[in-house]
């Protein structure tokens, strides 16, 4: 995608946060403005990198490191990007990612039926081993290593 | 660097052709966070229901084979969009991950070497799907978590036409369509056992798919109210490890593990199921066309 696309999608994606934060939280539109700006500029910055460095990561990669390096404390505008994305809700980005994915999915009904109960069982316990595992090898180290 | 092939000709044609989905979902929007969060407690736990579900849902019913707002074109589309939409929110966890770097950095070992417990997976899920009876699909079903990109690998590897792939397949649809909600629904009965700290929960969280991260972690957040802000900072980056490493441990570990584990089960479940197993058949038949082979060169002047 084009810089420009790139700069129209994340517009839109920050409208969106803007309008689930005022209907979910009530947080008016100028008051989420600045963290939505903070988190926009972040994802831009991720474009960037994935356009400008030859590595193949995924661009969520960059956002999180980033958005880590803006707000940790060797930033000197850590107080700012910490305080201004406290202003929008946890689960406010999330609302049009959802609504996109269901979108993307929506031809995957039929074939979704079609997979019979065994793939269903077979897709959780995948969900469920997969998380369980990490929680249990987390849950000894944090232990031995006296984080916990 | 490889020159990048563009979909649309400009900016404004992308627009053109999209403004149908961002004006719906806009109104997504509006409708699912009017509802907000709702909690049913179900046996040990609670199903938590957020506005990302019913948003959802109302894009799966408005596509092709429900409601036919959205045609074929715009069902491609959205899948680019999802990733772009996703970019803020994985920045907000990178910027609480920042803020509570002490909790990250004094996890760092943890979170390092909890990626392997990512393999749960195979030695959870596939003696229950040898059991079930499936047979190769079961190694791409259960390799690993099954989303996009180890669907394009399992396809690399074994061609779209395997059972292998269609196993792949099969949970990454499975994923897709009831992912987002029992990923959040099986983190709060994990979190009510009561078994594991909640960073070992927040870390579990990333499992190298975004949306179930969210989904796990908004629960936590439910669950755990005083800790969400660390607890989002370790899943964030249990998260970015997953997608860093995701690929490589599933060529290298996942899958070889996966295979071995599927040679070592299949023969024992298939006698247990009182079926022919295909790991014996198959190797009789590559020992049978050897023997024919040997004889043929064996025998005398043919």
């Amino acid at each position: 995608m084009r810089y420009l696309e790139w700069i129209l999608l994340l517009v839109l994606s920050g409208l969106g946060i803007g309008l689930a934060n005022f209907v979910g939280f009530q947080v008016g539109f100028m008051d989420s403005l600045p963290g939505i700006l903070v988190l926009l500029a972040i994802s831009v910055a991720a474009v960037v990198c994935t356009k400008l460095i030859p590595l193949r990561l995924p661009i969520v990669a960059y956002c999180s490191i980033i958005g880590l390096l803006a707000a940790s404390p060797i930033s000197p505008v850590r107080e700012f990007v910490i305080e201004s994305a406290n202003k929008i809700n946890f689960t406010a980005p999330l609302t049009l990612v959802g609504a996109y994915a269901g979108i993307s999915i929506s031809d995957q009904i039929r074939s979704f039926l079609k997979q019979g109960w065994k793939m269903i069982i077979v897709g959780i316990l995948v969900m469920t081993g997969t998380f369980l595992g990490s929680a249990l090898i987390s849950q000894i180290v944090l232990g031995l290593t006296g984080a916990i | 660097m490889k020159k990048e092939t563009y979909l649309y000709s400009s900016t404004l044609e992308r627009f053109k052709n999209e403004y149908k989905i961002f004006l719906l979902a806009f109104l997504f929007i509006i409708a699912a966070d009017s509802i907000g969060q709702i909690k049913i407690p179900v046996g040990p736990g609670t199903l938590i229901l957020f506005p990302i579900f019913y948003a959802l849902i109302l894009g799966v019913v408005s596509g092709p084979e429900v409601l036919k707002i959205f045609k074929k074109k715009e069902v491609k589309a959205a899948s680019k969009l999802v990733i772009v939409a996703i970019c803020p929110f994985i920045a907000k966890l990178g910027i609480n991950a920042g803020a509570s770097l002490e909790t990250v950095i004094s996890a760092g070992p943890a979170l390092l070497l909890q990626e392997i417990g990512n393999l749960g997976t195979i030695f959870l899920a596939l003696p229950a799907a040898l059991l079930l009876g499936l047979k190769r699909e079961a190694i791409g079903a259960t390799h690993s978590i099954n989303r996009e990109s180890n669907l394009a690998l399992i396809t690399d590897m074994y061609g779209p036409d395997a059972p292998e792939t269609q196993g792949s397949l099969s949970i990454y649809v499975v994923g897709g369509m009831v992912g987002t909600i029992y990923f959040g629904f099986m983190t709060t009965i994990i979190a009510s056992l009561n078994l594991f700290h909640p960073y070992a929960l927040g870390m579990a969280s990333g499992v190298g798919a975004g949306i179930l991260m969210a989904s796990a972690t908004a629960s936590l957040a439910v669950i755990y109210p005083d800790l969400s802000a660390q607890l989002s900072a370790l899943a964030s980056t249990s998260e970015t490890l997953s997608g860093l490493t995701g690929i490589y441990v599933a060529i290298f570990v996942g899958i070889p593990l996966t295979r071995k584990l599927y040679e070592f089960l299949e023969p024992k479940i298939a006698r247990l199921r009182h079926e022919p197993s295909e790991v014996l058949t198959r190797k009789e038949r590559i020992s049978e066309a050897s023997a024919s082979d040997s004889s043929k060169n064996s025998g005398p002047n043919s």
